[in-house]
């Protein structure tokens, strides 16, 4: 059974990319989120086996989320997703538990290849 | 005292380092040659180009962003509506001219270049003059530009009497995206302006 993933990001484009990117390598995704607070209630809902994880998103932002989402289960799988040039609140994200980390814009073989890392399958 | 030569050489300066970082990754988004030059850069009246912007007539679609932090500036970037729709087909890997009308993803294509830019200036802040800024997400407006250029200065009107314009065009294979972006200085950051000045 394929790996079941959520992508949050507030920027309809990027999930799109990532969607495809994901889905041409055998993973399903199963939901996308457009800020922190869908993000927490999608994982409770939806237990996925891992999330991309926007950093800087309105209302509630990535690190905000990769807390609370840590908060209810500590073996969450998060990936972030962030722009060049916000290294500060990546490597925020990496000491709070963050599994692995994507840099936009990113090439599809990064971008699998952090998922397969965070999952475990390398 | 924005208008100080020192001080309108820095912030040229800002812009032009920010274009060429923001045109490297602009690049590799879209993973086609294309380059972002910066056709002009310069320091604007307020006054002047708010009635000049109230003249024109042209739908545009805008992402407005905050940078915060060391100091503060408010960022506009727009294109008009066909160029958002070319920015969808190429960020999306189709063809031009794949997108007939304007929907999520002309919007959403146009906040997205609108955060690498933003990115790009405040990393050129903190790398080259060690001035820390953060990008907040972006408010993205499809409506007639003088509306826009409204919200743009919404909440910050008063504060400043000068405003940097840069105009640049984003050349991409066959088609030449036409961008306007304004950085506007709010509150304190023209003692930041003036260390740049001074570190020059």
């Amino acid at each position: 059974m394929s790996k079941r993933i959520v992508i949050v990001d507030d920027a309809p484009i990027i999930r799109s990319m990532l969607r495809d990117i994901l889905e041409q390598g055998g993973y399903e995704v199963i939901a996308e989120c457009n800020n922190g607070f869908e993000a927490v209630e999608t994982y409770r809902e939806l237990n996925p086996d891992l999330l991309t994880m926007d950093i800087v998103m309105p209302e509630k932002d990535g690190l905000e989320a990769l807390h609370d989402i840590l908060a209810i289960d500590g073996n969450a799988k998060i990936v972030m997703v962030t722009a060049v040039d916000q290294r500060v609140s990546l490597m925020k994200a990496i000491r709070a538990g963050a599994v692995d980390y994507i840099i936009k814009p990113f090439e599809s073989e990064r971008v699998l290849s952090a998922v397969r890392t965070a999952l475990g399958v390398e | 005292m924005l208008n100080e030569p020192r001080i309108n050489k820095a912030i040229k300066m800002v812009a032009k380092l920010s274009i060429d970082k923001g045109s490297q990754v602009f690049s590799k988004l879209i993973k086609t040659g294309a380059r972002i030059d910066m056709e002009n850069a310069f320091l604007g009246d307020l006054t002047t180009v708010t009635e000049d912007i109230n003249r024109q007539n042209t739908s545009v679609v805008g992402a407005i962003i905050n940078l915060v932090g060391d100091a503060n500036f408010k960022f506009l970037f727009y294109v008009q509506i066909e160029d958002s729709m070319i920015l969808a087909d190429l960020m999306l890997k189709r063809e031009v001219g794949t997108t007939k009308e304007f929907d999520i993803y002309a919007s959403s294509a146009v906040q997205e270049v609108g955060n690498i830019l933003a990115s790009a200036i405040s990393g050129v802040f903190a790398s080259d003059f060690s001035i820390n800024l953060k990008p907040t997400p972006p408010v993205v407006i499809n409506d007639f530009v003088g509306s826009l250029f409204q919200e743009f200065l919404l909440s910050s009107v008063g504060e400043k009497n000068e405003i940097l314009i840069i105009e640049s065009c984003f050349h991409i294979v066959r088609n030449n995206i036409h961008a306007h972006m304004f950085l506007l200085p709010l509150g304190d950051s023209e003692k930041v302006l003036s260390y740049i000045a001074n570190t020059m």
